[in-house]
This record gives C-alpha cells, structure tokens and sequence, in this order.
C-alpha cells in the first residue's frame, strides 16, 4: 500500500494525522510532573498544633504561620509562636534547623525606636470601647504582653525594679477587669521573664543586631570575615519576610518617597517599616488568636492554599542547584588561591572558566534526574512538604487519562500515610475550583483531586500572553487605594486596628489600613476596575475582604495579585448587564466572602441584606472535564459518576491520532469506535469526537440466558466479529546495537540474517522481521551478526502470544553508517472475549460471559433488531443510575431522527432568560418519549421481544436501546494466570508467584481457612502439601534429626540383574551422622520448608528435635 | 551471513521517497536526508486468523 503513495498524497496524509488539539507543554520522553498543592502564601494563618508545645519550655499550642514567597517562587515559612507567658517567639528553618528568636530582640533590631512606639504599635487593636463589640479582635491583657516583649530585650536597673514595674502596671490599669487571680500570674510571668532576659542586655539596636549575628554566624555560608551586624542583616534579609526583601525594592522606595514627602526621614529603611508592620499584624493575629477572638485558619480548606506548579518547581530546583554550583566553584578557587605554587590570575578568563566548567554539568543532570525520578536531591528542602514523588508518567491510555494527568493536584505524598480523614474531606471551599465528582475512591480519595473545567491558575502570563509586570500593578493597585481612602503606612508606628480601620495587605505586605466604613465601597470600585482592561488592575486580582466579625477570620483587606493562584470566572451582576464584559475571575479566597448565587434564577436563599453580587456561568463549571463528559449526571448516584470518572480514564479508545508515526511503548486502541450519539455540551467543546472512546451497543435490559448475573453480560457473538468493540495493544521495542556494546571491546554488532532456513520464515534479509508477518513466541523477531565472532545470533520474541510486526522503523540518527538502531512496532490482537470488561458512561461495570450466537439472541418483533449487549435487570435498582435509562432512551430517539442529542446535566437549573414561565415539560421523559412515539416506537423505550431460542414472545415487553458503552483496558490476555506444575523456589521448593514467570496464584491462610471449615481435609492436604513442595525426609528416629542423614553407597551391587530387564536401581540406604547408624533410618513425608526451618534453626544453635512414632494422634 | 547481500527497500519517514540500501550504507533518505526510514510492507503471503 504505502509504495503506492505519490510523495504529494504522503504529504497530505501526514498533515491528517498531525494531532489536532493536544498541544501541552510537557516533557516528551521524561515522563512529566503532577501538580502538587501546599499552603498558600503570603497571608498569615492562625494555627492550633500540640506539636508546637514541644519547641521548648513553655510554648503553647498556637502560632501564626506565613510562608513568605519571593519573586522567583521560592519560599521560606515564618512561624510566630505564642509562649505561655504572653510573649512570642519568631521561628525559622535555617538548613533544617529550626532557630528561635524572643521577637522583641528582632523588633527592636529592626528599628531604632522607643519602647513605647512598640508598646503602641502593638496594642492599637484594643479599645476599651470596642471590648464587647463585634470584629473587636484585641484584649485589654495586650498590653501586658507588649510590655512582655519589651522586657525581654531590654534590662534596665534592676530586676525588682522591673518586676515592681510590671506588676504595678497590670494593678493600676486593669484591676477592676480581671480580679486578683490575675495579678499573681502575671507576677509569676514577670519572673520568668526576668529569668529569661537577665543573659541579654540589649538596649539599643545596633546591640540587638550583634546579638543576633552572633547567634547566626556558625549556620551563615560567606560571613566569615563580615561583622556581626552585616550578618544579622543577612539573616534578617534571607529568612525573614523575604516576600518583602527580595526584589521589591523598587516598590519599597515608591513608598519611601512618598514618606520622605511627607516628612518622615528618621527611619533606616522602608523595608525595615515593612517588616515591623509585618511583624505586629502577625503579633495582634496571634494574640487575637489566642484570645479566641478570631477563629484558627483551617489548612486543609482550599481557601488557604495555593498550587505548586512544575515550573515552578523546575525553577526553585534550579535556583537551589545553581546556588550549589557557585558555592562548589568558589571553594575550589579559593583551594587554588590558597595554594602558593600555581598563580591562578583571574584577568585570564578561561583559567577561572575552567573552575567553573568543573561542576557545571551536575545542574543539568540534577533537573534530569528530578524529572525522572521525581526526587528532590536538595539539602534545604526548598520549603516544600515532600521530596519524592514529583513526577509521574503521563500515561496516553486514552485522551481523557492523558488530559487529566494535566489537571490533577495531588494534595502531597505526606498525606496518604494519615490515618485521619480530615484532609480528604470536600469542604464548601473548594466549590468551582476542585471537582467533587472526579477523585479516585480508595486510598488516594480526596488527595488527588482534579480542578473544575473552568478552573484555572493564575500565572506570570496575563490573559494576552506577555510576562506581566507585578511592580506596575502593585503600583497601579496602590494608587487606586489611596484614592478610594486609604491611608498609606506610615513609619511611625502608632496606628489603629480593627474594628475601626482595616489594616490593607498587598500579597502579605501591609500596605496602609482603610476605615472599615469605606471598605465596601472600595472593594466594589477595585471589582468594576477589574473587569475593564486599560485600569491597569489585573483581571486575576484577588480581593478578599474580611468583614469584622467575632470569632471568625481575622477582618482585613486582603489583596492578591501572585502567581499559582486557582482562579475561575464567575458573573458580576452588580456591575453591568453586558454579557461579555462583566466575566470576573475570583480565587478561593475571597470567595469564601463573597454572594454568588446559582444561575437557576433563584436566590439560593438568601437573605434581603446580603444580595448577590455574583451569579455561577453555569452549574457544570463545578465538574471536570472527564465529570462533564458523563450524559445527565445529575440523575445518577453520586457514588456512580465517580466511579464513571475512574473507569472513562482506563478506556480503550483512540489514544492518539498519529499512531503510525509514534513510538510509545505501550498504546491501546480501539478499532471501530464512534461519537456517542447522546453528548453533552463539553463533549464537542473539548473536541472529544478527535478520541472518541467507545461503541454504540444496542442494548437490553433482561435475565435471558443466565449468563448475566452478577454484573455478567452477554455480547452478541455477530456483533462482535462485525467489529464491536475490536481493540489491538501497539507495542514498540526499540533497539540499540551500539548499547548492548561493551565500552572495552566495541565490537561491531549489525542487524544480519543467517543462511538458516528456519530463520529465513520469519526474519527478512537484513535481519529484521517482515512487516506484517506474524510472530509466534521463541520465534526469532531479528538477528544481529557479530562482526568479531562472526556469529548470528536471532533474538527470540518474549511472552506467551503471537504478534503481528505492525512497522519497522530505522533509525539513522545516532551512528553514522550501519543500521544500529532500530524500532519494531508489533500488534498484538484484543478481540472482545469472555472475562473482558466493559462499561456504561454511568459507572455499569461488567464482565463479558458469553459470546451469545446471532440466531440464538431475542430478536424485536417490530424490526427484528437482535441486541448486541445484554444486561441483566439487577443492575439498576440499588444503583440507580436512571441516567443511563434516559441515555438509552434519548439513544433510540437520537438515531430514528438521525441527530445527536444534549444530555448536558442540570439542564433545568439554569434560567432561560427568553422564557418567562418554567420550561414545557417538567420532566426529561416527557420530552423523549415522544420522540419514540413518533416514529412509533413505545414511549417509554420498551419492545416486544421474541425469544431467539424458542421463538415464542417474551412474556413481558423488554427496554431496549443504544448505549454508549467503552472496552476497559482490562482484559483476560493480559491476566490469565495457569499453572499446573512449573518452576519452583530454589530454597523452598514452593512454586513461585507472578504471572510472567509462569508462576501461580497464591493458595492463602484464608483460602485455607475455607477449606478448613469444609472439612474438606483430602484438597487441602493436596493443595498445600502434594502440589507445593511434597518432600520425603530420612528422619533418624534415635536422634530425632532431619538434618543428620547421608546417602551410603552400597560397595557391590547386591542385586543381580535379571535377563531382560533394565537393572533395578538399589534403593538409597541412609545413614545418621550424629548416630552414626542407619538403623533408626525412617522415611517421613513432610513440606520441604520444614526442613529448610530445621536448617535455618541449626544455623541459630537450636536443635529440632522429631519425636516419631506410628500410633496416630500422638 | 548470506553470501550477498541484497538490497532492501526503504520508505523514508518525511518524504515517501523509496530507498534501497544495503548494509553499511547510511541510513539516510537520499531525496531529502531525513534519518528515519520505515521498512516495507512485504510481498509475501501473510496469513492471518479470520475469525
């Protein structure tokens, strides 16, 4: 055929077969990553652990967590512990080492001011007024602890002084408040305090700083000739807030001059300011915590979370193994410095590259090996939960598999171990960005989750492709800010807290604070700016305002605008009633605060106070891609669609359009398949019809032969050599001459045929196999020729079935002359036969039993159709999956008419906005059954069927239909396992597992146990003792040894040979070594694993000793 | 070995064009140098089970 092809026609085929609509950026033969979740970023999270009580000596179970990110993606978690006395500790992970700092010693390093701006600063969220009020999150005992943090930096005169000091203060102020009891424990916590300081006198902070160096200096790389505070700043800089630190710096000075404007020019550096203000949100954030004023942050909630997207990966990785390369460079240099006889001179470039050069090429083979092992070799960790499992194989099984791998996100390895189920549990969260519908049940449930259809994540990419420029919209965002009345940071501290202004975060920066009765209107103006392009506001930006309430969120506003955030569109009804401009994208976040009603044209129940502003595109936004392909869903069982999600990803089906021209080592595929004739929307959305995955069957619905039970189905014997469901597994085995080389000896190896006759049939003159012939197992597939020994060796081909040599493909790439490298595509046939497994759309399952003959299956008394599928009636009642009735209904209908029908699920939830009433039928029967009606079929989808076998009427009418139904990759071929006597374990003598070595199928301690309770004592002896390791033992009954006995070789041969006849072998004399006898010699038949236990005892000095007799039960 | 080798043919995997080569020579098309070449189907008798 393919001779005949003019060059033109081969042209054009080429271009047919060209994949049309997979064009994803992954690894080709690396296999690729999966999507990984962790904990968002850059806003602080309250969090509750007893873990944290074992930091040391007086740390309570609560701390404020942020995982501080830089530009380039990399991050650096930052905990502020609360310590029972009311002071806080700062923790941080220096090389997986976990330091604390009291978080006065830090404050007052970062910034030279007075205690009392501190003192301010961290007690402006409480207001007496406010104490009882609602979104009032400080308590009248913060100031003590201000005074705490304080203390613990500084020592003035004396202890008592302190002491009398602090004890006086609580006295004064709030004695009416909190009563004597009170009094004494802060008492006792000024003690501990003293104690505590009473090392440290740091007054000022330049004496802070030092402190700090000093404390860092052994664990910093490249201090060692700097001073104690350049260290300090160091630490400061690299591992605290370093999503202020790193590359901001522009941002920082916008906002340094507009202070500088104003007049405040005492301060270091805006990014000292930053940080403080950082630092007392996250400080008034735990101590409303800890007051039970705000509610802790939950994790494992969608809202808190954010993705880890491979590139990113890929780019922290490599930052971190660049950062090695360098540091390994430098030390070499400075070796050679070091060294006084060779003059390295750094004027001459290739001297130092040549340094460098040394270990330049570990970065390239360390992201290699990431990505295909999915190991992270790192020593820091990278701030991720997990080091292994970061990849997987994207599998091209079919285009529903493939696409999901892309869609998939894995909630991390350290979960699966967990015994609690509260990380798997689907929380209101994650609606519209996580599909409830398309998780795999068993043990990865509720980890690996997949996102909506219309889910996305935000990127450094805007929506028209350019690398978006974050200080222009931060900036942008800023100016609209401050228009809509926001007050900017200030460097003086002192500033108020909530519940009267709301402190604004910029992607964790605090950027000013808003009064909380302008928030509303603000937060509306940034949404309508959102939806216009030229606002500069960016169309992903997060705006989560947290309205004041007690014991909830801690209120605030809080802005986003950082990459590997989920988002998805939704409507903004509030905003204008023009379809296409007012799609707002939103993240988790903020969704958690927003009125967005469901687009049925109810109102969900809400009340009149709380509007929605926000309307859902469409209720099948909330369903993945492989969810949204299920026809009418929302009438099958929950449980079904899920299991509908599973089975549609290991379908056969067109896994790829050019299947010709690739080379996968493993690919299925399905002959014959066809468009399902009931699709829903997605299905021609996502150009599903370019993969399709399965059969129309006609099918029907009744116990016919038997055959049936249990999830058993019957397929038509003449359907199937029609072409139903005809599926073949492509395999490619490459070979490479040139590797199978030894490095030593590289003798010439080339594909060659020997004069052989027998190879002749099967392999063609230049030593590979005929394109089309088949191949049967221990067959030669090629032949090489050693061009050394002038030997032709044939390669056999491996497994126990034919295959058929699909094409042959040589490679001319790698050698220069020589046919070195050569691929072999083979076919291998996957007819449906019985035990092959096939399913509905709507999570039916079944086994394939029967190849029923044609003649012999009940036949329509109307058309005579015969059935190509028979189900049994059992299927459908405690299953309930009426979508697949309706699918087959609708099917019939379908094809009389000789259209496609839409079986888009919650077809009626959503508002037709034409209409005014409800739509004319209420129910989906009623707008199928007429369609049968019409062509006067029965209305509810039934038919009279006569009998195949006797040809008498059925006595009841029988639903009958076109169902999509798909071939599972799942079939008896690739599973039977037989075995009657074989191999065995060399040390045991048991037969060995696994089906490719022939083994057999393990007869366990429950099977035994059955067998057991039968009584049925004659198989289970054979079972376990004749067909497994049968063994007769010379036990020497005197010793009671199993081990003792040897052979003896009779001297003469005693018994004389009778003419004719073969010479009759001496039976075996034995003898007991220990014994030295061979009178107590007695046979025993025993397991051979007995006495391979005697053995391994004796190894140990234990003796097992036989005690035998012949009486029975003794 | 055979004695001599004859040459096999060869459809290059960009162009169409048929190749013959022999052994040693370089896997290349010679229409339009491209490196992969697919072997012909043969022109034997191949039975297959029809079922």
């Amino acid at each position: 055929m393919a001779s005949k092809v003019k060059k033109q026609d081969y042209e054009a085929l080429r271009e047919l077969f060209r994949p049309h609509i997979d064009s994803f950026n992954y690894f080709i033969d690396e296999g690729l990553e999966k999507a990984l979740l962790s904990i968002r970023p850059l806003e602080p999270m309250g969090m509750i652990r007893s873990s944290f009580r074992s930091r040391g000596v007086g740390y309570s179970d609560k701390a404020v967590v942020m995982r501080c990110v830089r530009e380039d993606q990399s991050s650096v978690t930052v905990k502020l512990y609360y310590l029972q006395n009311g002071s806080a500790r700062l923790g941080f992970w220096i090389r997986g080492r976990e330091f604390l700092l009291p978080i006065g010693i830090v404050l007052k390093a970062l910034i030279d001011t007075s205690d009392r701006e501190i003192f301010v600063s961290l007690t402006c969220c409480y207001n007496d007024r406010y104490q009882k009020q609602r979104g009032a999150v400080g308590s009248q005992i913060i100031g003590e602890r201000a005074q705490i943090i304080l203390e613990e930096a500084l020592i003035d005169t004396s202890d008592r002084e302190i002491f009398v000091s602090l004890t006086c203060c609580y006295n004064d102020r709030y004695q009416k408040q909190r009563g004597a009891v009170g009094s004494q424990i802060i008492g006792e916590r000024a003690q501990i305090i003293l104690e505590e300081v009473r090392d440290l006198s740091l007054l000022t902070s330049s004496q802070c700083l030092k402190h700090i160096g000093e404390y860092f200096r052994p664990v910093m790389d490249g201090f060692e000739n700097e001073s104690h505070t350049t260290v300090a700043e160091a630490v400061l800089r690299d591992y605290v807030f370093v999503h202020l630190t790193s590359n901001h710096d522009k941002f920082n000075l916008l906002i340094y001059c507009r202070l500088k404007w104003l007049g405040f020019i005492k301060v270091k550096s805006i990014l000292v300011v930053l940080i403080v203000s950082c630092f007392s949100f996250m400080l008034q954030k735990l101590y409303a915590l800890v007051d039970q004023t705000v509610a802790p942050d939950n994790p494992d909630a969608l809202q808190n979370q954010e993705i880890l997207l491979p590139g990113h990966l890929i780019t922290i990785y490599v930052k971190e193994k660049v950062q090695d390369w360098l540091n390994k460079s430098r030390r070499l240099l400075l070796d050679e410095l070091a060294k006084k006889e060779k003059k390295l001179d750094f004027s001459i470039v290739y001297q130092v590259a040549k340094f460098l050069g040394r270990n330049a090429a570990s970065v390239g083979r360390s992201i290699e090996s990431m990505i295909k092992l999915g190991r992270l070799a790192t020593s820091s960790g990278l701030d991720l939960p997990q080091r292994e499992g970061m990849t997987i194989q994207a599998e091209r099984l079919n285009f529903y598999r493939f696409l999901s791998h892309f869609r998939s996100v894995h909630r991390g390895a350290s979960f699966t171990k967990m015994r609690i189920t509260s990380v798997r549990k689907l929380l209101p969260e994650s609606w519209g960005f996580l599909c409830p519908v398309h998780t795999p049940d068993g043990e990865p449930c509720g980890l690996l989750n997949h996102m909506t259809s219309t889910c996305r994540v935000s990127s450094f990419y805007d929506s028209e492709g350019k690398v978006k420029d974050f200080l222009k919209i931060r900036m942008s965002i800023l100016t609209v800010l401050v228009g809509v009345g926001m007050t900017p940071l200030l460097p003086k501290l002192e500033r108020a807290g909530p519940p009267e202004v709301l402190h604004v975060l910029l992607d964790g920066c605090v950027i000013g604070s808003i009064a909380s009765s302008k928030v509303e209107k603000a937060v509306a103006h940034i949404r309508s700016l959102k939806l216009s392009s030229l606002s500069g506001i960016p169309d992903d930006l997060e705006v989560g305002y947290v309205p004041l309430s007690l014991g909830g969120t801690y209120p605030g506003l809080y802005l986003f605008t950082s990459p590997s955030r989920f988002i998805r569109p939704v409507r903004n009804i509030s905003h204008s009633s023009d379809n296409c401009l007012n799609i707002e994208l939103i993240g988790p976040f903020e969704q958690a605060f927003m009125e967005i009603r469901c687009a049925d044209g109810g109102d969900g129940g809400r009340r009149e106070s709380f509007p929605a502003t926000h309307e859902e595109i469409h209720p099948t936004g909330i369903l993945s891609v492989v969810a949204n392909l299920t026809p009418w869903s929302d009438h099958n069982q929950s449980p079904r669609n899920m299991y509908q999600c599973q089975m549609a990803k290991q379908t056969m089906g067109f896994s790829a359009q050019a299947l010709q021209f690739r080379a996968d080592v493993k690919s299925y595929h399905l002959q014959t398949p066809q468009s399902p004739i009931v699709q829903t929307a997605s299905y021609s959305k996502y150009c599903m019809d370019e993969y399709p995955t399965g059969t129309n069957a006609i099918v029907a619905v009744l116990a016919y032969t038997g055959y049936d039970m249990e999830d058993a189905m019957i397929l038509n014997k003449s359907s199937v050599d029609r072409g139903l469901c005809r599926g073949h597994i492509y395999q490619t085995e490459s070979i490479d001459l040139t590797k199978n080389r030894d490095s030593e000896d590289r003798v010439l190896e080339i594909f060659a045929r020997s004069s052989d006759k027998t190879m002749k049939s099967s392999i063609d003159i230049d030593g590979l196999p005929y394109i089309g012939q088949v191949i049967h197992p221990n067959e030669p597939l090629y032949s090489t020729y050693n061009t050394l020994t002038s030997v032709t060796k044939p390669t056999l081909l491996k497994g126990s079935e034919p295959v058929i040599v699909d094409y042959v493909t040589v490679d001319g790439t790698t050698s220069k002359n020589y046919m070195q490298t050569v691929n072999i595509h083979t076919r291998r046939t996957r007819y449906p036969i019985i035990g092959d497994k096939f399913s509905s759309r709507h999570g039916q399952k079944g086994v394939c039993s029967q190849l029923w003959p044609d003649i012999d299956m009940p036949f329509s008394a109307v058309t005579g159709m015969r059935p190509d599928l028979i189900i049994n009636p059992h299927a459908f009642p405690s299953r309930m999956t009426i979508g697949m009735l309706l699918e087959s209904i609708a099917a019939k209908g379908g094809s009389l008419h000789g259209k496609f029908v839409d079986a888009t699920p919650f077809q009626n939830s959503v508002s037709e906005k034409d209409e005014d009433g409800p739509s004319k039928s209420s129910s989906l029967v009623d707008e199928l059954g007429p369609m049968l009606a019409s062509c006067g079929f029965n209305h509810h989808g039934v038919e009279v069927l006569y009998s195949g076998v006797f040809g008498t009427e059925l006595t009841c009418e029988i639903f009958i239909g076109p169902v999509y139904y798909q071939r599972l990759r799942h079939m008896v071929s690739d599973k039977f396992q037989v075995r009657s006597t074989g191999t065995v374990d060399q040390i045991t003598r048991q037969p060995i597992g696994g089906r490719k070595r022939g083994g057999g199928i393990r007869f366990g301690e429950m099977e035994r146990d059955s067998v057991l309770a039968h009584g049925a004592a004659y198989l289970l002896h054979d079972r376990l003792h004749s067909c497994s390791d049968y063994h007769i033992a010379e036990v020497c009954s005197f010793c009671g040894s199993v081990l003792t006995a040897s052979v003896i070789q009779p001297q003469k041969r005693s018994v004389r040979e009778i003419h004719g006849l073969p010479p009759a072998r001496t039976p075996k004399s034995y003898t007991c070594h220990a014994c030295k006898t061979s009178k107590g010699m007695e046979t025993v038949a025993m397991p051979y694993v007995f006495k391979y236990l005697a053995a391994e005892l004796a190894a140990m000095n234990i003796k097992m000793d036989l005690r035998l007799s012949n009486r029975a039960g003794c | 070995m055979d004695p001599q080798p004859e040459p096999v043919s060869y459809i290059c995997g960009d162009c169409g064009a048929e190749n013959t080569l022999r052994p040693g020579d370089v896997i290349q098309c010679r229409e339009c140098g491209y490196r992969i070449l697919y072997k012909k189907r043969t022109r034997r008798i191949v039975q297959y089970e029809a079922r």
